[in-house]
């Protein structure tokens, strides 16, 4: 890219983040000016006694603040690690859930809720299934102490529907009035019924996946090369393939544990960022964080500030990213994927 | 001295089914080693073997007095460059991207090429003449210039071996020349030895017209028994022996220099 467009575009990535999560903890049916919600996160930070109602302190700093974080890290994660993996399996139609973590995180949500009947172990167990999803599919693709790109996504494949079909077994023995109905809504998605708690749990693997992926972005042009020229080109494949995979894992399955299964981010949001800041990881790592984050946030607050109960994040996710993807897809005519 | 030393190399994908058995030469600093045989006689396997991406079911490949399969990655890439003979393009990265994973080895885990990285590739993509091609997306070169892109970035690695599988297949006549040409710079003027695998027998002529250190070697059903100058090894006889074709030899001044030439004239009945 040229030096000015860079900055300018390096400056926007950092920007609009912010903005849209300053935009958030104002917007909602609930309106709080920015003024406002200044002086309350100021007074949040400072512990001053609060000349605000009880209730706006209440909605900025209880409700909406943990909410536009765990969102800005829901989208950073998912749209890094889907760019990740599409750079790593050298495919622009996979994300993050191309090795079955989130078919895994859904069997394991399910099953939380069917035996347990618990909230506090559905984000554990949703994580725990999610990570071993994948270990299945590393497993299931490993041929000859190699990882060959093919037999990884077959393998994947192969554990999604696994889990798939596990999970279609634990929604027919469910209870009907009260099991099935969580099962369902868990797999929409969705941010409204996380805990602090929750959120800062899962944001420790979200936090390790994306700053891994940010420290070896680079290492993903030379593997989408293909094996035989990355290793020619002086890298370890298995080794930084097995890497890539962990830290993206870890990413997604700290998202989907707390959010659910949101889909379309981890395929979309990378293209997006491809229009801004081309091919090169260097750059589309950083950028697909950025957009991510911007996106859950405004596909969440348009989740519940909309009608007066929440709709489900995967429901708006697909809603708005699916005829937005065309409309740039129209507008730089495929340039970026020829 | 010798740079890479190949002994009894055999390979199979199979048990008891070899592509190819008993490999042996040496690869000598500033020469090139042209590998040439019908198609399918096992070039581009032992092409494999040599990069280190198949291991020899027996025999030794050596540089220096280290077999090639105990190198780590980034070591090898010091030594030994290796341009494809086909490249899959999945994303439009710009020549530069492309170009600069040359230096990859010179990076650790964590990070990428700097700016004395980014001048070295650039320095590359002077030297095989794509001067201001650095922002173009590489998916939208021709063949030819693709394949003097991948011959940059193996330039980038600054190894003293590259291997080249087929460079000039699929390329016209143009382009051809462009890429003999750049061939014949790399060993002349950066001492780099090339071992490259063709069927175009001209191209060995070709070098051996340039006053390039050339040797054949001619692979024919797996094993490689002919190993000499163009002149001595791709003679009428030899190419009917492995290929089953009349030739013809001829030599022309028209250049300036007497150059000579192979051309098939029938099948061998």
């Amino acid at each position: 890219m040229i030096k000015q467009k860079k900055i300018i575009t390096l400056f926007l990535l950092i920007i609009l983040p912010f903005l849209f999560f300053l935009g958030t903890l104002c917007i909602g049916r609930y309106y709080v000016s920015i003024h406002d919600v200044f002086l309350v996160l100021w007074e949040g930070i400072t512990g001053t006694t609060s000349d605000f109602s009880s209730e706006t302190t209440a909605v900025v700093l209880q409700i909406r603040l943990p909410r536009a974080f765990l969102g800005a890290l829901v989208g950073a994660a998912l749209g890094a690690s889907g760019a990740a993996f599409q750079g790593l399996f050298r495919n622009p139609l996979v994300s993050g859930g191309i090795l079955g973590v989130s078919s895994g995180a859904g069997f394991g949500a399910a099953l939380a809720i069917v035996f347990f009947n618990n909230i506090f172990l559905t984000p554990i167990f949703a994580f725990f299934f999610g990570i071993l999803a994948v270990i299945l599919s590393y497993f299931a693709g490993r041929i000859d102490n190699t990882s060959p790109t093919i037999t990884l996504v077959l393998g994947g494949v192969i554990i999604q529907s696994i889990f798939s079909a596990l999970l279609s077994l634990l929604k027919y023995v469910a209870d009907t009035a009260t099991q099935l109905p969580a099962i369902t809504f868990w797999l929409m998605g969705s941010l409204a019924s996380t805990k602090t708690s929750d959120i800062f749990l899962s944001s420790i693997p979200m936090f390790l996946g994306i700053t891994g992926l940010l420290a070896m972005r680079y290492r993903l042009n030379v593997l989408s090369m293909g094996d035989r020229e990355a290793k020619t080109l002086g890298i370890n494949v298995n080794l930084n393939k097995l890497c890539i995979i962990s830290f993206a894992t870890l990413a997604t399955a700290g998202a989907v544990c707390v959010s659910g299964v949101v889909g379309w981010i981890g395929l979309i949001i990378p293209h997006i960022g491809r229009m801004f800041v081309g091919n090169d990881n260097k750059w589309l790592i950083p950028a697909s964080m950025s957009l991510g984050a911007c996106f859950v946030i405004l596909c969440d607050t348009i989740c519940r500030s909309l009608t007066g109960g929440e709709i489900p994040l995967g429901i708006i996710t697909a809603l708005i990213g699916g005829p937005f993807f065309i409309y740039l897809l129209k507008k730089t005519k495929g340039r970026n994927w020829s | 001295m010798t740079l890479l030393s190949l002994k009894n190399v055999s390979f199979a994908y199979l048990k008891n089914k070899y592509i190819f058995k008993n490999i042996c030469f040496d690869i000598q600093p500033g020469e090139i080693f042209c590998i040439m045989g019908p198609n399918g006689c096992g070039k581009s396997t032992l092409i494999d073997n040599i990069i280190g991406i198949n291991k020899p079911l027996s025999g030794t490949i050596t540089l220096g007095d280290q077999s090639i399969f105990d190198l780590k990655p980034k070591d090898f890439a010091q030594h030994i460059a290796y341009v494809p003979q086909s490249h899959t393009k999945t994303f439009p990265y710009t020549v530069l991207d492309v170009v600069i994973m040359g230096r990859t080895f010179t990076t650790s885990f964590f990070s990428s090429p700097n700016n004395h990285q980014r001048s070295r590739a650039i320095e590359s993509l002077y030297q095989v003449g794509l001067k201001g091609f650095e922002n173009r997306l590489y998916t939208e070169l021709s063949g030819g210039e693709l394949q003097l892109v991948l011959i940059a970035r193996a330039l980038t690695q600054d190894a003293e071996i590259m291997v080249l599988d087929e460079p000039t297949a699929h390329l016209d006549f143009s382009h051809e020349l462009m890429v003999m040409e750049i061939i014949t710079w790399l060993v002349k003027e950066k001492n780099i030895s090339v071992i490259m695998a063709t069927h175009f027998l001209n191209q060995a002529y070709y070098l051996e017209n340039a006053k390039v250190k050339t040797r054949v070697a001619l692979m024919n059903q797996g094993e490689i028994n002919l190993i000499g100058s163009p002149s001595e090894i791709l003679t009428e006889k030899h190419l009917k022996d492995v290929f089953h074709i009349i030739t013809t030899l001829g030599t022309t001044s028209n250049s300036g220099e007497i150059q000579k030439y192979i051309i098939p004239l029938k099948k061998d009945v």
